[in-house]
């Protein structure tokens, strides 16, 4: 069986703010080219696991590789530098600034003492339109006028900017319309399509099952498991966000009655390969 | 006696299609691009693209966006998008559309028209009558020509068709959802046009399987299904690269596919199948929703799929029994073709994004792990325009075989007078 390296891999992960345990032995892998669906109710650590992986966090112990090389990550520049950018639910736009000036807050292109406002506009839509994205009006009109879909697009447009792995989307479609939340998931599969490692994170178990590839799932601050979406149901992985194991899904990986045999193991960590079929 | 190898002639007109066929798929490229793809030498290529632009199918210019390297652009071959042009129609149950469309893909211009109904118990709202059918297509694709001026050259036609289509005479043998009482619709459309340009007929689906392939999701996968709703449900197989046709070119009606012996009653005859069970009629009777001839089907779904995300229970439960019925086919799909992917269009684009959960469960227990372990399953990528461009694509095919023969017959001869 071939190997395709995770983009991420974080093994054995623990977390604590004082003597709370936030995180506890988790390991969490995301493939280029997929969309890994990290579930789990509240309070079960997704949002923990991300700052980890965003350098909002620190972790207390762990590996943390990327790529394939050990990494260590303690800010969210160091991050943004391996090519991980998060956006978060509130989207983090600047209301008074148009769209090219939020896509490039913070490494605004110069052409000497100057900004470059004509590259940038340029490369901004070429984003845009590379996202197959339709944005009615011009790239420079200032993201107070926009609807929440399209606010959604350009802080996944400003994620995509540059050479970005790995995008995680915080809840991307918890604000939206049904029209803009169909946008959104069609645009967080096309990211994938193209190669990036998506990491989802959502509470609709519907969004979830239409973009993911693999899904993650957190109870109580421990990885229970990550299996590939075309192996398990809707039903198996709400036990598994609720009870934290998923019998169905244990009888059909032992090959026992309940379900026909799955193609892989259930724990993190042991996940198969994806990309090749074996020889 | 042996097969004589292919002529030089045969040699040249396949190139000049090969070339064509590019610029036209994959858009505008420089000479080295197209010398390292289709593997030819640079001054073939030279040679091909000389003829070409000699029959107006193609120029060359400089490249749009100034590239940033240094040193002088390369010039790139850019298909004539305005001066060559071909017509694609696609009868939906409830809007026609009509639109020009340039080599190269682009739909340079288009007109749309909303049909009436027949109302599911025959009584006839209007437009039911195909005479008046083909009178709205022809007067839309008229007014389409004349804009376009006499400097561009129609160089084929193609109607989409929801129901199946035979191959040898392109004679509509069975359209439940829309009668067309044994009209000859092909024949007819050429002849009001006066364009030289016979008009094909195919089906709507798998046209769309077609235009995924080779525009949208599905580019680069030659396994493909396409799954398309309209009022039916239709279906598209791509299988190494190629459409399933079958003997007479009826292949991939996948809406009649049984998923549910004994189910509900399909306007086929039959009971149970695919289209009966996950169909717009079906979906507004679950959602307790009445078919209504001001709303078009689309709009229709999308409300129920709508209100099912707003959390209305009613929408939701049949939003999530027509999803279970959808993966059952799925799974039997996915087990016999071993796609790498299925793309849904039309009304079960919707339907797939509000249901997924339900869809993918199916799949996950219906289709054998191996089989499932790397089918991809994606909504389609041209939106609403997945059947148009289908039409478009299969328009072009015959300028794409012989490009230079057929341009000069298109030009030289003069065009018969439109029928009134």
């Amino acid at each position: 069986m071939s190997t395709v390296t995770p983009v991420l891999d974080l093994r054995g992960v623990h977390k604590s703010f004082g003597p709370v345990a936030v995180l506890h032995d988790v390991d969490f892998v995301a493939y280029p080219g997929e969309v890994t669906a990290l579930v789990g109710d509240n309070g079960a650590g997704k949002t923990t696991l991300v700052k980890c992986i965003a350098g909002i966090v620190r972790l207390d112990r762990g590996q943390y590789l990327f790529e394939g090389r050990p990494v260590r990550i303690t800010t969210p520049r160091e991050a943004s530098a391996l090519g991980i950018e998060v956006v978060h639910q509130d989207l983090a736009l600047c209301d008074n600034l148009d769209i090219v000036q939020n896509m490039f807050l913070g490494r605004e292109r110069r052409r000497g003492m100057v900004l470059d406002e004509a590259e940038m506009e340029e490369v901004a839509a070429d984003i845009l339109a590379g996202l197959s994205v339709r944005m009615s009006g011009s790239v420079r009109q200032p993201v107070w006028a926009l609807s929440g879909g399209q606010r959604q697009t350009v802080a996944i447009a400003r994620a995509v900017l540059g050479d970005s792995k790995v995008v995680i989307l915080d809840e991307p479609s918890s604000a939206l319309g049904v029209t803009q939340t169909r946008q959104v998931l069609e645009l967080v599969r096309r990211l994938a399509d193209r190669g990036m490692a998506v990491v989802l994170i959502s509470h609709n178990m519907n969004d979830v099952f239409a973009v993911s590839d693999r899904i993650a799932a957190l109870y109580l601050g421990r990885m229970v498991a990550q299996v590939r979406t075309a192996d398990v149901t809707h039903a198996q992985v709400v036990e598994l966000i609720t009870a934290g194991r998923s019998e169905t899904l244990e009888a059909r990986r032992d090959g026992r009655p309940g379900g026909r045999r799955s193609a892989g193991p259930l724990r993190a960590g042991a996940v198969p390969e994806a990309a090749e079929p074996p020889a | 006696m042996m097969k004589a190898g292919p002529s030089q002639e045969e040699i040249r007109r396949h190139n000049l299609g090969a070339l064509l066929r590019f610029v036209h798929v994959r858009g505008p490229a420089s000479r080295a691009i197209l010398a390292e793809n289709l593997g030819l030498n640079r001054s073939t290529i030279m040679a091909l693209t000389s003829d070409l632009t000699a029959a107006g199918l193609v120029r060359e210019e400089l490249p749009r966006t100034p590239g940033r390297r240094a040193g002088r652009p390369s010039l790139v071959v850019r298909p004539e998008s305005t001066r060559v042009y071909v017509l694609a129609f696609d009868v939906g149950v409830d809007r026609l559309t009509v639109a020009r469309v340039g080599l190269g893909g682009v739909i340079l211009d288009r007109r749309e028209a909303a049909r009436g109904r027949v109302a599911a118990s025959g009584g006839a709202s209007g437009a039911a009558d195909p005479n008046e059918m083909v009178n709205a297509l022809a007067a839309a694709a008229r007014s389409l020509v004349r804009k376009a001026g006499d400097e561009a050259t129609c160089v084929g036609a193609a109607l989409a068709f929801p129901g199946i289509v035979r191959r040898s005479d392109d004679q509509v043998m069975f359209g439940p959802n829309l009668d067309v009482g044994g009209m000859a619709i092909g024949e007819v459309l050429s002849r009001r046009l006066g364009l030289g340009v016979p008009v094909a007929v195919c089906n709507d689906a798998n046209l769309g399987a077609i235009a995924e392939h080779e525009r949208g999701a599905g580019v680069g996968v030659n396994d493909l299904i396409y799954l398309h709703g309209d009022v039916g449900v239709g279906g598209g197989i791509i299988t190494g690269g190629r459409l399933l046709g079958g003997e007479d070119g009826y292949g991939g009606e996948i809406g009649h596919m049984v998923v549910n012996p004994g189910g509900r009653r399909c306007a086929c005859g039959s009971r149970g199948c695919l289209e009966a069970e996950v169909g717009e009629r079906t979906l507004l009777d679950l959602a307790g929703r009445q078919e209504s001839p001001d709303v078009p089907g689309r709009e229709a779904v999308r409300a129920v799929v709508d209100a099912a995300a707003r959390g209305d229970v009613v929408a939701r439960d049949a939003l999530h029994r027509v999803g279970t019925w959808l993966g059952r086919g799925v799974a039997d799909l996915v087990n016999i073709f071993n796609p790498g992917m299925v793309i849904f269009g039309g009304t079960l684009r919707d339907v797939y994004l509000g249901a997924a959960a339900q869809i993918r469960s199916e799949v996950a227990t219906g289709a054998l792990a191996a089989s499932r372990e790397r089918v991809k399953l994606r909504t389609a990528a041209l939106g609403d325009d997945t059947t148009l461009v289908g039409a478009a694509e299969f328009a072009f095919a015959d300028v794409l075989a012989d490009p230079v023969q057929v341009l000069a017959r298109l030009r030289g001869a003069p065009a018969s007078a439109p029928v009134p």
